[in-house]
């Protein structure tokens, strides 16, 4: 009669992460797991400025040694207590002073009689593209591994996980239910974190919370319903004004293989409601979505197509999907002020790629500020709301030889106009290709791996005898190549530039996102980074890296300092 | 097969749906930010010459090329009273330009030839023109007095013997309803009073005034004025209520509420106030009351103003005008 049995999930599908670093440590009751870097910088500025700068001293050195120590215990079977610090010390820090600890992460995690898996304290979590999704940060895709080591570092320190996660503190569980006949499995899965504290006095308890219930029919088909929230606690503060912001999607996914050919179908949609009670000046919005698409794939030839269709309301708001990594808003720490009249040096690619201070790891209410130059067409990811459209792409993976290609075509325009009805268009073209060999030659069995990509962004609307047209266009170029001169040792170099020039007329939003005025902006411009360097690798688990490179970044319209940095980088990490 | 084609078709339908554009924009309007500036409707006036007392009104129109912030200011030449009319459009009409005769800068409209100005900052462009009230417009409401037949004869007036009395109704162009208002001036080194009126239900022909029950619906308005010269005078209005309706006011018994003031602006400013709002005064500060606490307008059996002054700060001067009380809101002059 028994028509289910529960079981604790195989993988868990929404708290992430964390199970990279536990796969490791098999039954332990008690061990050491972390990792070390070395890092250092050293800068030297060059201004493109008519009268010299006296004022900015040219040359930084700056760099850290730190370690992260984490220590994993398993007091008991089906329960795990992770408590990981870091010691961190500057180069130039004596004698205790510019030491620093922290309390990296912790966390509790475990069983409930063989059926609920749970986590307590630090989380990373996700759940679909437009609930709860961490997207790339600009201009990382497809960056060369010379400048991908930056990045990566970046990305460890915020806890940014390739499976897209966002670090989150609360608690988490899960189970499933096995099912005989019908459908093979459900899915339980829920979360409720901790996104901002009370102060007491006027700031309220933030919390998001979130539901995953996913249906596995069968191999075949696969279906989802997700609710999040992210809420103000009443009472936590004296201020009565609470933000509210429940979103709530659908999902549905389909494979299907017909002799060498595989078919997969997948979709999403959903609501959102974003308001603030006891707030007559916060507008209450409400905005939907749709996402649809559709791959076919030759096994044979290695071919895979796609297509997808999508439309997000201008107002669909989901916090969990569209807060950015990269705070457009702030500026960075290096060469904070340059020219002799020291003004604030905007962020460029170089900062994107090492300064920490850029960057965000708290989910945000309403749409954080973007740059433009760098993304003006999905700058909060598949999420992006007034955008509707298609794209399409084709893939080739070669079984003979280690070449991947991939053409991607993204055709969109806004749902809703921006000081007219007429509508911005704009369109993607992305290309990709990487090579990667692990014996190159017969006899000469090192590894070669070579990629390029490249992304072209246009955004237009026409203009009328009033107001002027719209055409921004993005070009973006990464070229990588890693050659194993001797074993283990390998030569690193690397490119990437954004260049862009136009006109757009950027939409000035009050603190609920609403466009209140719009602002010219001209540009044109170019950032580029050029790069090379040795890399020895000790083990999979370290390597020490020395790499020179020179940023250049060039605006055409005179509006701001041109200018490079050259700069050299030591770098050796290891993980444990 | 039939399923299949229906739900392609289905699918169909709801992309097409999904993919169309909204009609509506956010933000402002790109034109209105960078277009240029014209009438395409001249500014004209609906009504030049407008009896406000017959319920008539006057609206503005005009067309522009593209929304701007626009002012309508009307003077009355004789009056000086001052009308404002503002908003963010494209185009004037009775919608967003019509003046039913009320006033923005006392004093109030009169009888008088106006002249209208039409300014359009961002355009630098002003369009002037005039027209005629025949006629001012005629508040709702229980007058107390306006003046302009002078003084009821059942009031009570008391004024102190000091240097320079000046009490009484004055004749000017000056007045902020009409031409008349009550005037109020003198020194009195040795109290604080310089003169009073009360003003009892009897002289209007019964014990109580003929007020509304609902002391939320009842506002007490008039029109103070203050010289430029002195900054030493109060004016306070107490208005006493028949608690127990035995038609007399019983000292410390029954309730008194108060609106002190002490004007800062120099000119005419109106002075509004709902009757459940008004508090007990003792001395100046708010006190316990002394009836039964409650706003009882239509128990209230006599008004009283008082003006006052510092014994020591010397000649002090006000003047009183359109006292009324009114229904529902606050006078709309």
């Amino acid at each position: 009669m028994n028509t289910f049995l529960i079981k604790v999930l195989a993988s868990a599908a929404c708290f992430v992460g964390v199970q990279q670093m536990q796969a490791q440590q098999a039954e332990k009751k008690f061990s050491i797991n972390g990792a070390a870097r070395g890092l250092f910088y050293g800068d030297n500025l060059d201004q493109d400025v008519a009268v010299e700068d006296s004022i900015t001293i040219p040359k930084l050195n700056s760099g850290h040694v730190l370690v992260d120590l984490g220590m994993n215990i398993r007091p008991v079977k089906n329960m795990e207590i992770q408590a990981m610090i870091r010691v961190r010390n500057d180069y130039g820090g004596f004698w205790g002073s510019g030491v620093t600890f922290d309390i990296r992460q912790m966390f509790i995690k475990g069983v409930i009689g063989n059926i609920v898996r749970y986590q307590l304290g630090d989380i990373n979590y996700k759940m679909t593209r437009y609930t709860m999704w961490n997207y790339n940060q600009e201009l990382s895709m497809g960056s060369p591994a010379v400048f991908a080591q930056q990045n990566d570092l970046l990305n460890y320190d915020h806890f940014y996980y390739k499976d897209n996660s966002w670090r989150q503190q609360g608690g988490a569980a899960e189970f499933a239910l096995v099912f005989k006949n019908v459908i093979d499995e459900m899915q339980f899965h829920a979360v409720t974190t901790r996104v901002k504290a009370s102060d007491n006095s006027s700031v309220n308890d933030r919390l998001f919370s979130g539901i995953n219930i996913q249906l596995v029919q069968s191999k075949y088909a696969q279906f989802g319903m997700n609710f999040v929230s992210l809420y103000d606690v009443e009472g936590t503060s004296k201020n009565d004004a609470l933000y509210r912001n429940p979103v709530l999607t659908g999902t549905a996914a389909f494979n299907y293989g017909f002799k060498n050919l595989l078919f997969a179908a997948d979709a999403e949609f959903g609501r959102s409601k974003t308001l603030y009670e006891n707030n007559e000046d916060a507008p209450e919005e409400e905005g939907s979505f749709f996402d649809a698409g559709i791959k076919a794939n030759h096994k044979k030839f290695g071919i895979t197509i796609g297509a997808k269709v999508k439309r997000v309301d201008p107002d669909f708001n989901s916090p969990g999907a569209q807060t950015k990594r990269i705070d457009f808003s702030s500026f960075p720490t290096s060469y904070q002020r340059i020219t002799n009249e020291q003004v604030l040096r905007g962020m460029s690619m170089i900062d994107l790629m090492r300064e920490t201070s850029l960057y965000n790891m708290q989910l945000q209410a309403y749409l954080m500020d973007f740059n433009p130059n760098y993304d003006n067409i999905t700058p909060y990811g598949d999420a992006t709301p007034n955008r509707m459209g298609s794209s399409f792409s084709a893939e080739w993976q070669s079984a003979k030889i280690p070449v991947k290609v991939k053409l991607e075509q993204t055709m969109l325009t806004e749902v809703r106009g921006q000081g007219t009805t007429e509508v911005k268009n704009f369109d993607r073209t992305y290309f990709e290709a990487n090579y990667e060999k692990k014996e190159f030659l017969p006899n000469w069995k090192n590894r070669v791996a070579v990629g390029v990509s490249y992304r072209m962004d246009k955004t237009a609307r026409p203009g009328t005898d009033f107001y002027q047209d719209v055409n921004l266009e993005t070009n973006v170029l990464n070229a990588g190549l890693e050659v194993e001169v001797i074993k283990n040792l390998d030569i690193m170099l690397g490119i990437q530039s954004v260049e862009y020039s136009g006109f757009d007329f950027r939409a000035r939003v009050d603190e609920y996102s609403n466009v209140f005025n719009f602002e010219e902006m001209e540009v044109d411009g170019k950032e580029s980074m050029l790069a090379g360097g040795l890399r020895y690798r000790f083990s999979e688990k370290s390597f020490l890296s020395a790499q020179m490179s020179k940023f250049e970044r060039n605006d055409y319209t005179e509006n701001t300092t041109s200018y490079s940095i050259n700069q050299i980088m030591l770098l050796y990490q290891m993980t444990f | 097969m039939k399923i299949t084609k229906g739900i392609i078709l289905m699918a169909g339908i709801a992309l097409f749906a999904g993919c169309k554009t909204e009609e509506e924009f956010d933000g402002p309007a790109l034109t209105d930010l960078y277009g240029s500036f014209a009438f395409i409707e001249d500014f004209d006036i609906s009504n030049r010459d407008v009896d406000f007392s017959a319920d008539e009104n006057t609206y503005f129109t005009a067309s522009f090329t593209k929304n701007v912030d626009w002012e309508i200011e009307i003077k009355g030449l004789t009056s000086g009273a001052v009308k404002t009319l503002s908003g963010f459009s494209n185009y004037l009409d009775a919608d967003n330009a019509t003046w039913n005769g009320t006033t923005t800068l006392l004093p109030m409209f009169r009888a008088e030839e106006c002249a209208v100005k039409l300014i359009i900052p961002s355009a630098a462009d002003t369009i002037h023109d005039t027209l005629t009230v025949s006629a001012g417009r005629i508040n709702e409401g229980f007058l107390l007095s306006d003046f302009e037949s002078g003084v009821n004869s059942g009031w009570v007036p008391f004024v102190q013997s000091g240097a320079n009395m000046n009490f009484g109704v004055v004749q000017s162009d000056n007045a902020s309803q009409g031409t008349r208002y009550y005037n109020m001036a003198g020194q009195v080194n040795w109290d604080w009073l310089i003169g009073m009126v009360d003003m009892p239900g009897s002289a209007y022909g019964d014990v109580h005034f003929p007020l509304a029950e609902n002391a939320d619906n009842v506002y007490f308005n008039t029109f103070i004025w203050k010289p430029e010269d002195y900054n030493n005078g109060l004016l306070l209005f107490q208005f006493r209520e028949d608690d127990n309706e035995d038609g007399v006011y019983s000292t410390g018994t029954e309730d008194m509420y108060s609106i002190q003031i002490a004007a800062t602006t120099a000119g005419w400013q109106q002075i509004s106030s709902k009757y459940s709002a008004l508090p007990t005064l003792v001395n100046g500060s708010p006190a316990a009351a002394f009836g039964n606490g409650l706003h009882e307008p239509n128990k209230l059996i006599q008004v009283s103003v008082l003006f006052l002054a510092n014994p020591s700060s010397g000649f002090s001067e006000t003047r009183l005008d359109y006292m009324i009380f009114t229904e529902g809101a606050a006078l709309n002059p």
